[in-house]
């Protein structure tokens, strides 16, 4: 067998699971190559330290982190919020509103969609300043039948009589 | 209940991985904040051990694999490491301590499928059916991974002695 069929064989050879004949040819081997029983002496080093390789002690605060965490991940804000059914018509307006701010933006009649918005931005002041006009000799109507109303009152005699 | 149990191996588990202390206390978080949001997922006919045990390995496996450890060199053989050593040990001896000293530095030389492989069995205890089960391998399959990362680690030795040899 050559060295490096024996390196196959040799973590098994430590541990005792080859079959006689593989067993067999592994001893006849070391007895004659000192590098691969240099090896196996190694193997069998490398195995010991690594069986007695100490646990390391965690830092004290890390325990207290650990406790923690549900607490943490109990307020911590998760997407799970968004998928309420109760925001669904908040992002279908959302939605709605995203589409038509994209279509006007990237729209190639952008300029006639702006004068279209003025003519009726100008039509809805026009609209405003007639109603204010209209709300405003409303308001002078309104006085004057007022005045005329307390003049009356004032000629009215209490007793049935008037002042001629 | 869970932390009690579990953090120290889990962190042990992580330092022994990643190589650095600092790095292993992030790791250890992030398992256990993984833990928790995967336990409602637990099935309850599965060994707990081995369903934490390979979180914890996936975990480690894409952190390395997402930020490439390898680039780094691991801590030194630092005090944490000597500290344990000598309250389980009193009695070691400076070879001893070299060997381990080697061992740490070697495990960074492995192939992180390997090194998760040796960690598994050879530092945390596990047999080879659990190591089996947390890599979700064949048995056949871990045990020619673990023979093949201690002859790698066997040959660090070797070297180390026959450098030593030749000064």
């Amino acid at each position: 067998m050559t060295c490096d069929k024996i390196e196959d064989l040799l973590a098994a050879y430590a541990d005792a699971e080859l079959g006689p004949d593989e067993w067999a040819a592994v001893e006849r081997h070391l007895d004659a190559c000192p590098d691969c029983a240099a090896l196996l002496a190694s193997l069998r080093t490398a195995d010991a330290s690594l069986s007695r390789f100490p646990e390391v002690e965690p830092p004290a605060d890390l325990r207290e982190t650990l406790y923690a965490i549900p607490a943490r991940r109990r307020f911590r804000f998760g997407l799970d919020v968004l998928l309420r059914p109760s925001l669904q018509p908040a992002f279908a307006a959302a939605a709605v509103v995203l589409t038509l701010f994209t279509f006007y933006v990237f729209s190639p009649a952008k300029t006639q969609i702006n004068k279209a918005i003025n003519r009726q931005l100008h039509l809805g002041y026009s609209q405003v300043e007639k109603l204010y006009a209209k709300a405003g000799s409303l308001t002078d109507s309104l006085g004057g039948v007022a005045d005329n109303v307390l003049v009356s009152l004032k000629k009215v005699n209490p007793l049935g009589k008037t002042d001629e | 209940m869970l932390v009690d149990l579990y953090s120290k191996k889990i962190f042990n588990m992580s330092y022994q991985f990643a190589g650095s202390f600092q790095e292993a206390q992030d790791l250890t978080q992030d398992i256990f904040v993984k833990l928790h949001h995967a336990l409602s997922k637990y099935d309850f006919g599965r060994n707990f051990t081995v369903w934490f045990l390979t979180l914890a390995k996936n975990h480690l496996i894409d952190e390395y694999r997402r930020t490439k450890w390898e680039k780094k060199q691991r801590d030194d053989f630092d005090e944490h490491i000597q500290s344990a050593a000598a309250a389980d040990d009193p009695e070691r001896g400076l070879v001893e301590e070299e060997n381990r000293k080697m061992l740490w530095r070697g495990l960074n030389d492995l192939p992180n499928d390997m090194r998760m492989a040796i960690i598994l069995k050879e530092l945390q205890g596990k047999t080879y059916e659990e190591v089996a089960e947390i890599l979700t391998l064949p048995v056949g399959t871990v045990k020619s991974r673990i023979n093949r990362g201690r002859l790698q680690l066997a040959k660090i030795l070797r070297n180390r002695k026959e450098n030593a040899h030749d000064l």
